[in-house]
């Protein structure tokens, strides 16, 4: 009996069939779920569903992840049990991707702008009209491209490859924006040790962990990773290593460090340079280590008294650390995150990056282990951005009207930039002309006379080299595994289709019709390798198929040459921090930080993220600033008074946290909210902390030092109950009884 | 279950993998306040001393799977009950919301929909078709993700062949990047669990009520303890 659709429907009311039934074989605009009256979750039965191994690009970086897809429908995203970065495991923020490919406001269509500049006013256009609006106006500036920027986020893989030599060959200005960029420490293994890519800190297998501001367990560098390197440093074999962390504010990684050292905002090099001329002293390091570092360490080292007062850290405790640093190899010591966005943020990473080098760790198991670049010579493997320095320039460049034109892809920085550059600003006024090519209509794009919507994530083809990588040659594949639920068209794959409509020089070839093509073209030159993790195919077909099941290629065996003594001519700046503003009129560091699940607000929009308890205060849906019990007492304020905080650049509003962790004469605020433009999630929600951030940086690098501007706190007499998730349940106090039992070691009796 | 307290970092994968898997509401902005936000699986952080000497620790929270379970003995339709394999499951459609069993649950794990749960479209788009989506008026808790152990059950079958230890992944299990929590049968003795309930940190939380809950946690270690004794 040939079964009609409606006869289905009736049978599996009546049955136990719990299925998805589309109402077409387009795009269906609702779903049905049919039930029975008294179904069971244990009699549920499954309809087909396929899994598909591609990329997940959340704020924390990119994932090579399994996606589970029935019947055309994005359902789950699950970690790569294959792949060397993942191994079966994803982040809180690579699940919500699949909420960016179904979130209610993405941009459908292209649109043009009718209202004026900023008022949201755009009529929908069709890709035919949008492409030839755009190569038009690129072509009336194509003469002098140098008033043409092209901002993009930070690209690895063959879409980095694709932007740079569309902008090479027309010889467009390119910038790659990161709000919290990792300059500092790129430029100390640049200089140290001649290296693109950032290496990777062999937590797993460390003995001790000496980590100098690196928020790894929250959002530096690849969180996702370093959470499983350290369940495996936690773990029973190769003994339980010890994890030191120190920073001015208690961050994730310092509330699972064994050990959290309050220093001085950045102080970290000052302090690290005393631990360093502790092992040299007492000879502790590596022979060839101390003889090549003795020299600066010599010439860096304050007396231990002057260190002390700087630091606020005890001398006792510094040499502490120092020999058990020393004496429990192998170990690594790592910085960043606020040690480095400081105005000396250039010298605290070089005086934290040496102690490795001191002990004689770099390169071996358990320390620093540098990554080979990409097999393939063009495909790009490093995510550099362009420091701060260069933004600010730009938008003296648009306040100059030096810049005609600007495309800018998937990144924010009229949101992320310090309020005192009036980025946004001095765009909206002054360039005659903007695409963005984006899926929401953020800050950014709402100032955009074209917008050109993306495909989202899982809908898109592409590819990524993981910075850092595992140690060896490693590579991912992006495949779409749902058909495009809007209009939207690949970025990568309109600058290829432009290169036809443009004028202009063409003296680098860009031969690809678009980015599965590129893409294609690299995996043809890695099937010639025939060697790692997908080798011996005699023909080319089968092996795309067989990377693209597995999710990438790699080979263990392509390591990075061993490192040379670390080169430390070059000038690392003053060892000293500066702050914007006066102690006197600003009391408070700010201590900012990318919010856990939202980083710097790229992914406000994604309602699982926003509601995703911060681990720390547990707050949700808001912007808080953590205060010390103390000063919150001097300031005669409690949780939940809304409170200003100013600097001489600006003010916002923010909710007062108690946090016991808070060090006096500090405040805390999550960075990512206060999005004007965003989507029904992120709009209205909190305040942008970068709003009252000075644009310092650091002298040498040029980078942001976002964590260099002090404040003061003022009441403003309203109060609102904190939005978080501690005291949902409410707190009873048991007597002689525990929800959590600590132990003082392996195997030692809890108690 | 094992959860492993030393190793957890409180990063909160497991939530978000909880959320997405089993059609949990979107916890909107003022669920918060009115303390009914939904988390079948949450990450508890305690504080413990103050600036300088301060700690926070992270016990991650999901339903005990109680062999006593108090919640199922007052529930007046059967809609929660225990299952032949010792899990605590709840039956949507049979609950009629007195909600006697989140008052007789100690570990505040249980659920109210107070409200019909909204995804604006296509959101909706994302739901996991084998898990029901439940209404206003009801009562949800974590069932282990017996959806995912029906599914391996059934493809072992179809295979011919037993369910080996480490087959039946939960999602939250899955996502948790320190390998924090670990599934498995308790009644296989050669079950990775059934090791970890040997170890000498295992203990269980509130285990004195006796209700013999079937997740056990293994202490946190910390080398540079501060006090000793209670804890909160
Ligand atoms: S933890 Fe609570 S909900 Fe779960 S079985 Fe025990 S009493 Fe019932
Ligand atoms: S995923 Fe694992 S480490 Fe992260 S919060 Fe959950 S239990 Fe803890």
């Amino acid at each position: 009996m040939a079964l009609t659709r409606r006869q289905l429907l009736k049978y599996s009311g009546l049955g136990l069939l719990g299925a998805v039934v589309f109402a077409g074989c387009r795009i269906p605009d609702r779903e049905f779920i049919a039930e029975s009256p008294v179904m069971i979750p244990e009699d549920l039965v499954y309809g087909d569903d396929h899994y598909f191994a591609t990329l997940a690009r959340p704020n924390t970086g990119v994932e090579s992840v399994l996606v589970r897809v029935m019947q055309g429908r994005a359902k789950k995203i699950e970690g790569n049990p294959d792949y060397p970065m993942s191994r079966g495991k994803h982040s809180a923020q690579a699940e919500a991707v699949l909420q960016e490919l179904y979130h209610p406001d993405r941009i459908a269509t292209p649109l043009r702008r009718v209202g004026d500049r900023g008022a949201g006013e755009f009529e929908s256009i069709s890709w035919d009209e949008a492409l030839d609006e755009l190569a038009a106006r690129l072509n009336d500036h194509l003469v002098n491209p140098d008033t043409i920027a092209l901002i993009t986020g930070p690209l690895r893989g063959t879409l980095g490859t694709v932007v740079s030599q569309f902008a090479d060959n027309y010889q467009l200005r390119r910038y790659a924006f990161e709000a919290v960029d990792q300059t500092a420490v790129r430029t100390v293994f640049n200089r140290m040790y001649g290296q693109d890519r950032l290496p990777t800190f062999d937590v797993q297998n460390a003995h001790y962990v000496l980590s100098f501001g690196a928020d790894f367990l929250s959002h530096w560098h690849a969180p996702l990773h370093y959470n499983w390197h350290y369940g495996e440093f936690r773990g029973e074999t190769g003994g339980r290593g010890k994890l030191v962390q120190i920073e001015p504010r208690f961050s994730l990684t310092a509330a699972n460090a064994d050990r959290w050292v309050y220093a001085n905002p950045g102080t970290e090099g000052v302090l690290a340079m005393a631990m360093a001329k502790v092992i040299l002293d007492s000879r502790e390091g590596n022979p060839d280590g101390m003889a090549a570092l003795r020299e600066t360490i010599e010439f860096n080292a304050l007396p231990m008294e002057t260190v002390e007062e700087i630091t606020g850290v005890k001398a006792g405790v510094i040499e502490t650390l120092a020999h058990d640093f020393a004496a429990n190899q192998p170990g690594v010591a790592i910085g960043g995150g606020l040690a480095a966005a400081q105005t000396n943020g250039l010298f605290n990473m070089t005086a934290v990056y040496m102690l490795n080098a001191l002990v004689g760790s770099v390169g071996k198991k358990g320390g620093v282990i540098f990554n080979p670049p990409a097999p393939i010579p063009n495909v790009v493997s490093s995510a550099a951005t362009n420091p701060l320095m260069d933004f600010q320039r730009l938008a003296d460049d648009f306040r100059g009207n030096r810049i005609n034109a600007v495309l800018v892809r998937g990144v924010d920085p009229a949101y992320g930039t310090p309020g005192s550059m009036q980025f946004g600003r001095a765009m909206r006024e002054n360039v005659p002309f903007i695409a963005s090519f984006s899926n929401f209509m953020d800050e950014t794009t709402l100032l955009a006379d074209l917008v050109l919507p993306d495909m989202a994530t899982l809908e898109a083809w592409g590819d990524d080299v993981p910075e850092p990588g595992p140690g060896y040659e490693a590579g991912a594949l992006q495949q779409p595994v749902v058909m495009p639920f809007v209009e939207g068209r690949a970025f990568g794959d309109v600058l290829l289709a432009l290169v036809d409509d443009l004028g202009g020089r063409t003296t680098i070839k860009l031969p690809w019709a678009n980015i599965q093509e590129a893409v294609r073209a690299e995996a043809q030159e890695l099937w010639i390798k025939n060697r790692g993790s997908v080798q011996q195919f005699s023909n080319f077909e089968e092996f795309w198929v067989a990377i693209l099941q597995r999710g990438g290629w790699w080979d263990t065996n392509a390591t990075a040459p061993a490192p040379q003594a670390p080169d430390l001519s070059a000038d690392p700046g003053k060892a000293l921090p500066a702050f914007s503003g006066g102690a006197s009129t600003y009391p408070f560091h700010l201590l900012p930080f990318p919010s856990h699940s939202m980083g710097d607000g790229s992914d406000a929009h994604l309602p699982w993220l926003q509601a995703t308890p911060d681990p720390i205060t547990t707050a949700v849906w808001s912007t808080w600033v953590e205060v010390n019990p103390r000063d919150a007492d001097a300031l005669d304020i409690r949780e939940g008074d809304v409170v200003t905080v100013e600097s001489a650049q600006g003010a916002i509003e923010a909710q007062v946290y108690v946090n016991p962790a808070t060090a006096p004469g500090t405040v805390s605020v999550p960075m990512g909210q206060g999005h004007s433009s965003f989507g029904r999630y992120a709009e209205g929600v909190g305040s942008n902390v970068m709003e009252v951030l000075d644009a310092v940086s650091d002298e040498t690098t040029g980078a942001f030092a976002w964590g260099a501007t002090r404040v003061r706190i003022e009441k403003t007499g309203r109060r609102e109950r904190v939005r978080k998730f501690e005291g949902m349940v409410v707190a009873q106090t048991l007597p002689h009884r525990t929800v959590y039992e600590i132990s003082t070691g392996n195997g030692g009796g809890a108690h | 279950m094992a959860v492993d307290a030393d190793k957890c970092t409180g990063c909160q994968a497991c939530v978000v993998a909880c959320q997405s898997e089993n059609n949990i509401p979107i916890n909107e902005p003022d669920h918060f306040l009115q303390r009914r936000a939904i988390q079948w699986i949450r990450i508890e952080r305690y504080w413990e001393g103050e600036f300088p000497d301060v700690k926070a620790r992270f016990v991650p929270m999901l339903c005990q799977h109680c062999e006593n379970a108090p919640c199922e003995s007052v529930c007046p339709v059967f809609a929660t009950y225990h299952n032949n394999e010792g899990l605590n499951v709840q039956v949507y459609n049979r609950c009629i919301g007195t909600r006697f069993c989140a008052n007789n649950d100690p570990w505040n794990v249980r659920f109210f929909n107070f409200w019909e749960p909204v995804w604006p479209e296509p959101l909706r788009n994302q739901l996991n078709t084998d898990v029901t989506v439940r209404s206003r008026g009801i009562m949800e808790k974590c069932p282990f993700c017996i959806q995912r152990i029906r599914r391996t059950t059934r493809d072992a079958g179809i295979e011919g062949r037993e369910v080996e230890d480490g087959d039946v992944v939960p999602a939250c299990v899955q996502s948790c990047p320190t390998n924090a929590l670990v599934f498995g049968d308790l009644n296989d003795s050669s079950s990775q669990v059934a090791h970890l309930r040997e170890d000498g940190r295992q203990y269980r939380i509130l285990d004195h009520l006796g209700t013999e809950p079937s997740v056990h946690y293994l202490a946190k270690i910390d080398p540079y303890a501060a006090s000793e004794g209670e804890h909160a």
